[in-house]
């Protein structure tokens, strides 16, 4: 290997660890806004490794790529979180259905399981990216994580983009990045379903003022 | 007879330094909050009127409030004998290495809860208990953080580590290497005292730690006291950038490498007193019953620090 794949190596498993560590980040915060605030930081952190890994990988699509990601998730998904975090008022993740150094050890541990399920692929991967995968397997079950442990609606749709952003970053780590078409879909795709889950939390705090999600497990309310 | 010297200077330097470290980061922070602030050396003038001071004690206080002091300071100062500050690998790398640095801080941590027990004073016990908390959930994550290294330079010297990074400077972008920095500047705020852990510029009865502790101490003792908080501080800071950002550290004892080295850690100790007088002026202090939450968060990095540099050697 030379200097500029080691170089290369590095800078990938850097920007995934970064990426891994605002998803932790986010498991010790219970104010809701700092859940955005997390959230929109790991995307401006993953946009520049899909950046990074098309400078290196010469592959000049994935700038595009990197660009819709930049608008769409530091910019504009961000704020109509934000938004949406004004509209339902000042609620706070304040019991999750795990507490919170639960969930730190729980997540150490899944991090952890990560590695331990993607060492045969890490083992016969050539790819200088390869050490990055674990944390993007990690940061995936993170997000999981995320959204069956938290009860708020809005948290659970922080939980469910940073599985997503997990995604991206094991494609881009594990093939350079899917066809340009293929990543627009899904970031369509991503919106639609953003915009879907915001009117579905409209619906619930407007039917129980609250965006507590425990309250859709009774029927009568 | 050349390797003796150097670690007694090495102790030399870390004397001198401690208590301006701690002047240092007073005055800027109260530059920060807009006020004139104390001179940073004030804290050398407070340490020579407390030396010169008449020693009062509770009648209560047995043999061993008087014989704590003693042993926190002699530990902080063993310490700055195994902890590279200026030259690497050290003379004294097989005497102790990693876990011997981790348990001699903790025994200096053990004796200050036991004099803050002793002369039987509510707020003692109250601190003694709170600091024991602390330092539970933070010392396991010191000696893992660095484990974190250790296992990329194959040994648990603090010399060799340094002296390790020193020959492959990619190794300084790790994720383990990250990760292990996080843990451990988190660690480095928690048993130092510092904000949002604990305040170091209040007595302020709900919110004090290491304060609650050394309350009945006065004279001589409190000035030993004071001064090995300010060489702990020391310590873990020049822990943190020598381990993970070990440029300018000499690998020759020559004396002007010595000469570069010395001054190098002084522009890291100034630099990491920024950034710790910055964070201290944005964020308030945390509620005591999160404080675990946030050293579970730094075990956390620190396993996953372990972990990635294990599998990805």
């Amino acid at each position: 290997m030379n200097d500029h794949d080691t170089l290369f190596a590095q800078l990938s498993t850097l920007s995934a660890s970064v990426t891994l560590l605002f998803g932790i980040a986010l498991l010790w915060r219970r104010s809701l806004g700092a859940y955005i605030g997390a959230f929109r930081w790991q995307s401006l952190v993953l946009s520049a490794a899909f950046a990074l890994i098309g400078y290196y990988g010469h592959d000049h699509e994935l700038y595009i790529v990197a660009a819709v990601l930049l608008a769409l998730k530091v910019l504009i998904i961000p704020r109509y979180l934000n938004r949406l975090y004004r509209r339902v008022g000042g609620e706070r993740e304040a019991q999750p259905y795990v507490n919170i150094a639960t969930s730190l050890i729980v997540a150490g541990l899944l991090v952890m399981l990560a590695y331990a399920i993607t060492r045969p692929l890490v083992m016969v991967s050539k790819l200088p990216t390869r050490g990055g995968i674990p944390l993007a397997v990690g940061l995936i079950f993170v997000g999981l994580f995320v959204i069956v442990s938290r009860r708020k609606a809005l948290t659970q749709i922080v939980g469910f983009l940073v599985l997503e952003n997990g995604i991206a970053l094991l494609a881009a780590l594990c093939t350079y990045g899917i066809p340009l078409i293929i990543e627009l879909g899904v970031f369509l795709d991503v919106l639609m379903g953003f915009l879907v889950m915001q009117v579905i939390v409209y619906h619930i705090r407007d039917t129980f003022e609250s965006i507590d999600v425990e309250q859709l497990s009774q029927l009568k309310h | 007879m050349t390797p003796y010297l150097l670690e007694i200077g090495q102790a030399l330097l870390a004397l001198l330094l401690a208590p301006g470290l701690v002047g240092f980061i007073r005055w800027f922070k109260a530059r920060l909050q807009g006020r004139r602030g104390a001179i940073p050396w004030q804290p050398y003038y407070d340490l020579r009127k407390l030396f010169g001071k008449e020693v009062v004690m509770s009648k209560n206080a047995s043999w061993l409030f008087r014989f704590a002091p003693y042993v926190i300071f002699a530990t902080a100062v063993a310490v700055t004998l195994l902890v590279p500050l200026v030259a690497a690998p050290l003379p004294f790398d097989a005497v102790g290495d990693l876990l011997a640095v981790v348990y001699l801080l903790l025994l200096g941590t053990f004796f200050l809860a036991l004099a803050g027990l002793d002369p039987g004073t509510s707020f003692g016990g109250m601190g003694a208990s709170r600091e024991m908390t602390v330092a539970a959930i933070a010392e396991p994550t010191i000696a893992l953080a660095i484990f974190g290294l250790a296992v990329g330079a194959g040994s648990t010297n603090l010399g060799r580590i340094v002296a390790q990074t020193l020959n492959h400077p990619g190794a300084v972008i790790n994720p383990g290497h990250l990760l292990g920095f996080t843990a451990l500047f988190i660690v480095m705020i928690a048993e130092t005292g510092r904000l949002p852990v604990d305040n170091p510029s209040t007595h302020l009865e709900l919110t004090m730690i290491h304060e609650a502790m050394i309350l009945e101490y006065s004279g001589r003792y409190l000035a030993l006291i004071e001064w090995a908080a300010a060489l702990k501080l020391l310590i873990f800071f020049s822990l943190l950038s020598n381990l993970f950002l070990p440029w300018g550290v000499a690998t020759a004892l020559t004396p002007g490498a010595l000469g570069v080295a010395a001054v190098a850690l002084m522009a890291k100790l100034v630099a990491l007193a920024a950034v710790v007088a910055v964070m201290e002026t944005r964020i308030a202090k945390l509620r005591l019953f999160r404080v675990p939450e946030l050293l579970g968060v730094s075990f956390v990095l620190a396993l996953l620090s372990v972990t990635s540099s294990f599998l990805l050697r």
